[in-house]
C-alpha cells in the first residue's frame, strides 16, 4: 500500500520559488497499474522522484507498508531503492558498457543477492522480459529501444521491488513497440502483484490502467 | 562482475582517451623513480664521504699559515685548553721554524730558484734593483735557504699517507721527549752525508741523527723533526707551538667542538679549520643534486595527481547521468566511489608499471649524467692552496669520491615509488569522490 499525503515540493529558481507540487494526496493499492498524465513542467517526473526516495519533499509524507520513507536516512533511502523500488526510465538508462546481463547483475549486487546466484537469476529476468541469450550478452548500443526498455524492466524487476516507477516508458517507442512494453507492464502487475506507477503523455495507454490521474499545476485529480 | 571488476572494465572504456592518461602518467612516474634514485645515490655517496672524512681540526695563531703570515704562537694555556676541549681525544702540538746559515752546519737539499728568492727579498740585502716603474732603486736580499724544522709531539703526522711515517733507515724518535736526537729528511740526509747515528749542529747544539724518513714530498724530506719540547728549547720558545692538530671523536661533534673551540681560545686569536668543514662544502654540489632530485620527485608527483585528478574530474562529468542511475537503483556513494577510484588506481597502476620500467633503465644514465657534470665543476673549484699533509690526502680522497657516484636502485627507493604512485592514485580520486557523493540521482535525471 502505498500512501501519500498532502506532498509539497518546492524549488528556488532566479525568478523565485516554484511550487512543483503542491499538496498531492494519492493512496496507491499493491498490484495496481496506475498512470499519471499531465504535460511537460506539471511535476510528474518530480513526484516520481519523490514517490522513488531520489528526492526529499519540502512537506508532506510518503508511507510505503506504514514507512514513511521521506524520514529515512540517506543511507536507508539507498536500500528503499535497491530492495522495494525499481525504477524504468523513457532514456531506458543503461549502463552503455555492460552487457545487458551485467546491466541486470548490477541491479541484483546493489539487492545483496549472492554473486553465484546473479547470473541465473539475471538471465532468467531477462528471458521473461522477452530477450533471448545471444541478445543478453549484447552491450545496449546493440540492442533496439525496445529491447533496451525490456532490459530496463528486466532491470527494475531484479529485486522483486513493492513498487516499479516508470517515466514515460514508452516514450522514444514506435506504437507497436510500446504497446508490448505496456502488456509486458500490465502482465507483470498481474503476475507478480506489483504496484506499477507509470508517467505517459500517452492517452490510449493510460486508459488501459486500473486507475488514472492527471497532474497539472502540482495538483493530483483522478480521472 | 563486482566494482572493482567494473572499476578495471571502466578504465579501459576509452582506449585512446586511458592510453594518453596511462602515458602521461608513465612519464610522470618514470620521472619519480629516477629522481629518486638519483637523490638516493647522491645521499648515500654524500653520508660516505662524510664517513670518511677526517675528524681532525686544525688550530693555528690567528694569521698564521705555515711559514707565512705573522702573529704570536700559540701559548702552553692555549695548547692545554685544547687538549681539554670536550669531545677531543688526542692533539699533535707542532713547533715549526726554519734554520739559517748560521743555525746549522746542515747544507740544505732545496735550491733557491726564483719563487724562494721572491719569498726572502725583504730581509736584509746587500744587493739593489731597479723597481719595475723605475721610480728607484730598491734593496733585494742575498737569497740563503734554509731548512724547515719541526718540531711534533707525534712525527707520525709528516706522513702523508695517513698512516705511520716512512723510516727508511734508524728509528724513530718519541716527540714527548726532549732529547737532542732528530729525524732527518731523505733529500737532507742524501746532500749532507747523514745517516742513523750521525751528528750535526742546530742552534748551538749537537743533534743526533736517530732516523732517516722519507714521505716522498721534496720539501718534506728536505727537513728535520725533533721533538716538540727539543725545539721549544732550541729556539726559545718554551711551552709555544705554531699548530695543534686535534682529533675529534666523532664526525658529528666536528662542527661543536670548531665552535667550542672559537669561544674557549678567542675567535681572534686562531684560525681553526677541520676536514669536515672541507667535506661539507666540497658535497655541497652533491646537495644540490639532492635538492634538485627532490624538487623533481615533488613535481612530477603533482604533475601525476593532477593528470589522474584531471582525467578522472572529466570522466566523472562525462558519466554524471550514469552514477545518478546507479545511486538510483540502488548503488551506495560508497559502490560507486569505490568504482572510480578503481578505474584511477587501474590507470595508475598500467602507468606505473611502464613508468616504473622506463625509470629502472633511465634513471642509471641521468643520475650519472648530473653527477658527472656537478662533480667536473666540483673538481675545478677544490683547489685549494696552503692546505697541510693531512688536509691534502682528505681533499683528495674527497674528490676521488666525489666522482664514484654510483646510481643504486635499491628495495626502499623501490617501495617509495610504489608508494608515491598511490599517493597520486589516491590524491588523484578524492576530488573526484567528492563530486560523485553530491551527484544527487534526481537531478540527474530531471535533465531528461
Amino acid at each position: 500500500m502505498l500512501s501519500v499525503k498532502n506532498l509539497t515540493k518546492s524549488f528556488q529558481s532566479p525568478s523565485g520559488t516554484v511550487k512543483a507540487l503542491a499538496g498531492i494526496n494519492m493512496d496507491v493499492e499493491t498490484g495496481q497499474f496506475v498512470s499519471i498524465i499531465g504535460k511537460s513542467g506539471s511535476g510528474k517526473s518530480t513526484l516520481l522522484s519523490m514517490l522513488g526516495a531520489l528526492d526529499i519533499p519540502t512537506s508532506g509524507n510518503i508511507e510505503v507498508d506504514d514507512q514513511d520513507i521521506a524520514k529515512l536516512s540517506s543511507g536507508k533511502q539507498t536500500a528503499y531503492r535497491a530492495h522495494k523500488i525499481g525504477f524504468v526510465f523513457q532514456q531506458y538508462n543503461l549502463i552503455p558498457n555492460l552487457s545487458a546481463l551485467e546491466n541486470v547483475m548490477l541491479a541484483l549486487e546493489f539487492g545483496g543477492v549472492k554473486s553465484s546466484e546473479r547470473k541465473s537469476r539475471a538471465r532468467q529476468l531477462l528471458a521473461d522480459v522477452g530477450i533471448d541469450e545471444s541478445q543478453q550478452a549484447r552491450k545496449p548500443s546493440r540492442l533496439s529501444g525496445g529491447q533496451q526498455q525490456r532490459v530496463s524492466i528486466a532491470r527494475a524487476l531484479a529485486n522483486n521491488p513493492a513498487i516499479i516507477l516508470a517515466d514515460e516508458p514508452t516514450g522514444n517507442l514506435d506504437s507497436e513497440t510500446g504497446q508490448k512494453i505496456f502488456d509486458l507492464l500490465h502482465n507483470l502487475s498481474r503476475s507478480k502483484n506489483t504496484t506499477i506507477i507509470a508517467v505517459t503523455h500517452d492517452l490510449d495507454i493510460a486508459g488501459k490502467t486500473d486507475r488514472t490521474f492527471r497532474l497539472k499545476d502540482g495538483k493530483l485529480t483522478t480521472i | 562482475m563486482n566494482v572493482i571488476t567494473r572499476g578495471v572494465k571502466n578504465s579501459l572504456r576509452s582506449p585512446m582517451r586511458s592510453g594518453a592518461i596511462i602515458l602521461m602518467l608513465a612519464i610522470s612516474i618514470g620521472l619519480i623513480l629516477s629522481m629518486l634514485v638519483a637523490r638516493s645515490s647522491v645521499e648515500s655517496k654524500i653520508n660516505d664521504v662524510k664517513a670518511t672524512t677526517g675528524t681532525s681540526i686544525t688550530i693555528n695563531p690567528a694569521g698564521v699559515q705555515g711559514f707565512a703570515g705573522g702573529g704570536n704562537p700559540l701559548t702552553s694555556a692555549q695548547v692545554a685548553t685544547i687538549s681539554s676541549t670536550t669531545h677531543i681525544v688526542s692533539a699533535t702540538t707542532t713547533l715549526s721554524d726554519q734554520m739559517g746559515a748560521s743555525d746549522t752546519n746542515l747544507t740544505p737539499s732545496l735550491t733557491l730558484g726564483s719563487f724562494g728568492a721572491r719569498q726572502q727579498r725583504f730581509e736584509s740585502s746587500s744587493s739593489t734593483e731597479t723597481a719595475p716603474n723605475n721610480s728607484a732603486t730598491v734593496s733585494r736580499p742575498a737569497p740563503t735557504p734554509r731548512i724547515a724544522v719541526t718540531g711534533t709531539t707525534n712525527p707520525n703526522s709528516y706522513a702523508t699517507n695517513g698512516g705511520s711515517l716512512t723510516i727508511t733507515n734508524g728509528a724513530t724518535i718519541n716527540g714527548s721527549s726532549s732529547d737532542l736526537v732528530a729525524l732527518v729528511g731523505s733529500s737532507l740526509a742524501t746532500k749532507n752525508n747523514l745517516t742513523t747515528g750521525s751528528t750535526f749542529t742546530a742552534y748551538g747544539k749537537t743533534i743526533t741523527v736517530s732516523g732517516i724518513y722519507s714521505t716522498g714530498n721534496t720539501f718534506q724530506d728536505s727537513g728535520v723533526i725533533m721533538p716538540l719540547a727539543t725545539v721549544q728549547t732550541l729556539t726559545g720558545q718554551a711551552g709555544d707551538a705554531s699548530s695543534v692538530i686535534a682529533k675529534v671523536d666523532s664526525s658529528e661533534n666536528v662542527d661543536a667542538t670548531v665552535s667550542n673551540l672559537k669561544t674557549e681560545l678567542g675567535s681572534d686569536k686562531v684560525d681553526i679549520t677541520s676536514e669536515a668543514q672541507q667535506a661539507a662544502s666540497s658535497v655541497s654540489s652533491l646537495t644540490a643534486i639532492s635538492g634538485l632530485a627532490l624538487a623533481g620527485v615533488i613535481g612530477a608527483t603533482i604533475a601525476g595527481a593532477v593528470i589522474v585528478l584531471l582525467a578522472m574530474v572529466m570522466i566523472v562529468r562525462e558519466r554524471r547521468r550514469e552514477i545518478g542511475v546507479i545511486k538510483a537503483i540502488g548503488g551506495t556513494t560508497r559502490k560507486v566511489v569505490g568504482q572510480f577510484v578503481t578505474e584511477a588506481l587501474t590507470l595508475t597502476i598500467i602507468g606505473a608499471i611502464i613508468g616504473l620500467s622506463f625509470g629502472v633503465v633511465a634513471s642509471g644514465p641521468m643520475t650519472n649524467s648530473l653527477v658527472s657534470s656537478q662533480a667536473a665543476s666540483n673538481s675545478a673549484g677544490a683547489q685549494l692552496g696552503g692546505a697541510g699533509p693531512v688536509f691534502r690526502r682528505g681533499l683528495n680522497q674527497l674528490n676521488t669520491n666525489l666522482t664514484k657516484v654510483q646510481s643504486s636502485l635499491t628495495p626502499q627507493v623501490f617501495v617509495a615509488s610504489i608508494g608515491i604512485t598511490l599517493l597520486i592514485a589516491i590524491i588523484g580520486s578524492a576530488v573526484p569522490a567528492w563530486f560523485i557523493s553530491r551527484i544527487r540521482p534526481a537531478e540527474v535525471l530531471r535533465t531528461e
